[in-house]
């Protein structure tokens, strides 16, 4: 097998991983900063592919980049919906209130979409501009999987800036450490949380608008991916933006190695990889002890 | 089976009449986490407890035996998610370990029956004997693994177990016929009537809940509630934790799996499905829904959410919107489940409850434990 076959299958799970990363990051972050699980966020995702794949069907043309820009928004007005209405009430409860309220509302969400967009899947084809490949030697790279890729990798870097570099990414650092001091310096801190919550909701809304040229849209998405951005975020250890990006690269390796290996074990790779993780280290790999 | 015979086995158990778990302390249903309120016992005498008990496992035979067959296949269904949601409740409640992969065992037991009628066309006792021992083998190995984490890690790996074992059964079709999964006439011949499988999953409920209240009231069952409420303390004590959360987690692996041998008695059927998340979410759900203060409280929950489901389906298809309307209002007004309604929940009246979800401190209002107090995130 040579390496071209092995850089085309990498490439093909990398993308992937890219649109898993933003689910993940949006995930881990949440739940850095304000110690919730929130199991809607999965629904958040399949919200932007929804949207993003309705704004490409509603007109002819290439109408990739406005719903790639309008449909996180869109997710972002949800999240923020959502934060205010229910998540900042459940944030000091116990995580099985959580779980219960959160998985609340991703049966309702579910329920929402199959209503507005009913059970058959929507298909969204590839930007002109992207739709071609690139030939290296005699291997073709489908140029969006090489976008998608890159996207991700820009988004990571964008997310370590906001965080390492702003203000606001400081004093979401500092509201991890030490909430009460952080309200005391005069920092709104409910309205930090509802930003945090709208910044996730932002990368769960363009995870999903990116990945509909890949695959189909329907009601399934929501709560498919939510078991692999767990996975993800919990590989590189939850809250470690940096430790998502990490355990999206892991995935992407174990499934291209499972696709090209064991294809009939394909599927489990992505379990596989978190319990030969935690097993080795119990927080993940970036993860420190909780309690 | 019998009805004195029945009458009798219910007297030996105190299943459904005990109200000896905790109750007061308002925060007696939370597991895990230190300085939490300690846990108040109410009991009720031995002597009225197992007179309740035999007068509902009474009222449940005699409701077999008069309900149409519809409703008696409701309380079927009904059966063997209380074996399941109690058996998940010895981690939950008791434990304060949140399993969200206790599908794995419920799909164990299950497919033990199936498989071993699908390939060897055997008699569906040998796979119902074997089926709690399997899921209760299953529960070591996985225990051994996954009691290592902690909290939310602790969960998140019993859901990667649970998505393991449900993709394999996905996708080596060879086995387990994939998707489709297995049905069949594996059951007894007798027991496809609906009301002998009822009697007989009566039967089999009262003997499990039994041991489960057996296990619970035991010393290793207080010492499983001491190390939920403070795990430094009790292994300061000399208590080895993991050891008794690993036998915690072999037993209810044992019952999970009776539990899913209870499916196979009402559906003749296993699938994948009986293995992933949403299973799994099941009992824990049923167990916040019913209450975890309370013995009976997930069976409860389990009798509830079976009913309720049946009876809005037959209204509307819009059941997955109103279970999730109720999951959300549940969470917000009554974290504790119904049974810390009944015992009398710390909440307020409804106006008070009202007033605090609009300032959004209804959780806040638990007080006792400073919300940002343990933070910290790696970045």
């Amino acid at each position: 097998m040579s390496w071209g076959v092995v850089a085309v299958a990498l490439l093909t799970s990398l993308s992937t991983a890219a649109s898993l990363f933003m689910v993940a990051a949006g995930l881990t972050l949440i739940f850095g900063a304000m110690r919730v699980i929130n199991l809607a966020h999965g629904s958040l995702y399949m919200y932007g592919a929804f949207i993003a794949a309705t704004i490409v069907g509603s007109a002819t043309g290439d109408t990739f980049w406005y719903a790639l820009a309008l449909a996180p928004l869109a997710v972002v007005v949800l999240g923020t919906l959502l934060e205010v209405g229910l998540m900042r009430r459940v944030y000091r409860a116990d995580h099985l209130v959580q779980l219960l309220a959160t998985y609340g509302v991703l049966l309702i969400l579910g329920d929402l979409a199959l209503q507005f967009w009913g059970a058959s899947p929507l298909s969204v084809s590839s930007p002109r501009v992207l739709s071609g490949s690139l030939a290296f030697q005699h291997f073709t790279f489908p140029a969006y999987e090489l976008f998608l890729t890159g996207t991700g990798v820009l988004v990571g870097l964008a997310l370590w800036f906001l965080l390492a570099r702003t203000s606001l990414g400081w004093k979401v650092r500092a509201s991890v450490e030490d909430a009460e001091l952080l309200a005391v310096r005069g920092t709104n801190v409910k309205l930090l949380y509802t930003v945090v919550f709208a910044i996730g909701a932002f990368l769960a809304g363009l995870g999903g608008a990116l990945i509909t040229p890949l695959q189909g849209v329907d009601t399934g998405l929501g709560s498919s991916i939510i078991v692999a951005a767990f996975v993800v975020a919990v590989i590189g250890g939850l809250g470690s933006i940096a430790g998502a990006a990490l355990g999206a690269g892991i995935i992407a390796v174990f499934q291209m190695a499972g696709a090209l290996w064991l294809p009939a074990w394909e599927p489990t790779s992505l379990y596989v990889a978190m319990i030969v993780v935690l097993a080795i280290k119990p927080w993940g790999l970036l993860g420190v002890r909780d309690r | 089976m019998s009805l004195p015979e029945s009458r009798e086995r219910g007297a030996t158990s105190a299943g459904a009449g005990d109200r000896g778990g905790s109750a007061g302390g308002g925060a007696a249903g939370v597991p895990g986490g230190a300085g939490r309120p300690s846990v108040v016992m109410v009991s009720v005498g031995r002597s009225s407890r197992l007179l309740g008990t035999a007068l509902l496992v009474v009222a449940l035979l005699v409701a077999g035996s008069v309900l149409g067959v519809a409703n008696v296949e409701i309380l079927l269904d009904a059966l063997q998610f209380t074996v399941f949601a109690m058996a998940t409740n010895i981690l939950i409640g008791y434990g304060g370990l949140i399993s969200f992969g206790q599908a794995i065992f419920y799909g164990a037991g299950a497919y033990t029956i199936a498989l071993t009628w699908y390939h060897f066309r055997l008699d569906f006792w040998y796979g119902f004997v074997a089926a709690p021992f399997v899921g209760a083998a299953m529960a070591l190995v996985v225990g051994l693994i996954v009691l290592r984490t902690r909290g939310l890690y602790f969960a998140l790996l019993t859901l990667a177990f649970a998505q393991l074992l449900y993709t394999i059964a996905l996708q080596q079709i060879g086995l387990t016929n994939g998707s489709t999964g297995i049905f069949g006439s594996m059951v007894p011949s007798w027991m496809e009537d609906p009301r002998h499988a009822f009697y007989f999953s009566l039967g089999i409920t009262v003997l499990a809940l039994s041991a489960l209240w057996a296990v619970v009231h035991s010393p290793f069952g207080l010492t499983l509630r001491a190390i939920r409420e403070n795990r430094e303390r009790a292994e300061s004590l000399g208590v080895n934790v993991f050891r008794h959360q690993l036998l915690a987690y072999v037993i209810a692996g044992f019952f999970c799996a009776l539990a899913g041998t209870l499916f196979v008695v009402y559906d003749s059927a296993s699938y994948p499905s009986l293995l992933d998340w949403i299973t799994s979410g099941f009992p824990v759900f049923m167990v916040v829904i019913g209450g975890m203060s309370l013995f009976y409280g997930p069976a409860l929950g389990a009798l509830v959410y079976t009913v309720a489901y049946t009876l809005i389906s037959r209204v509307t298809s819009e059941w997955e919107l109103i279970f999730g309307i109720v999951l959300v209002v549940v969470a917000l007004l009554a974290p504790q489940g119904l049974a810390g309604l009944m015992v009398g929940d710390q909440r307020g009246p409804p106006l008070a409850i009202a007033r605090r979800w609009m300032s959004g401190s209804l959780a806040w209002a638990r007080g006792h434990q400073r919300p940002w107090a343990r933070r910290r995130g790696p970045w």
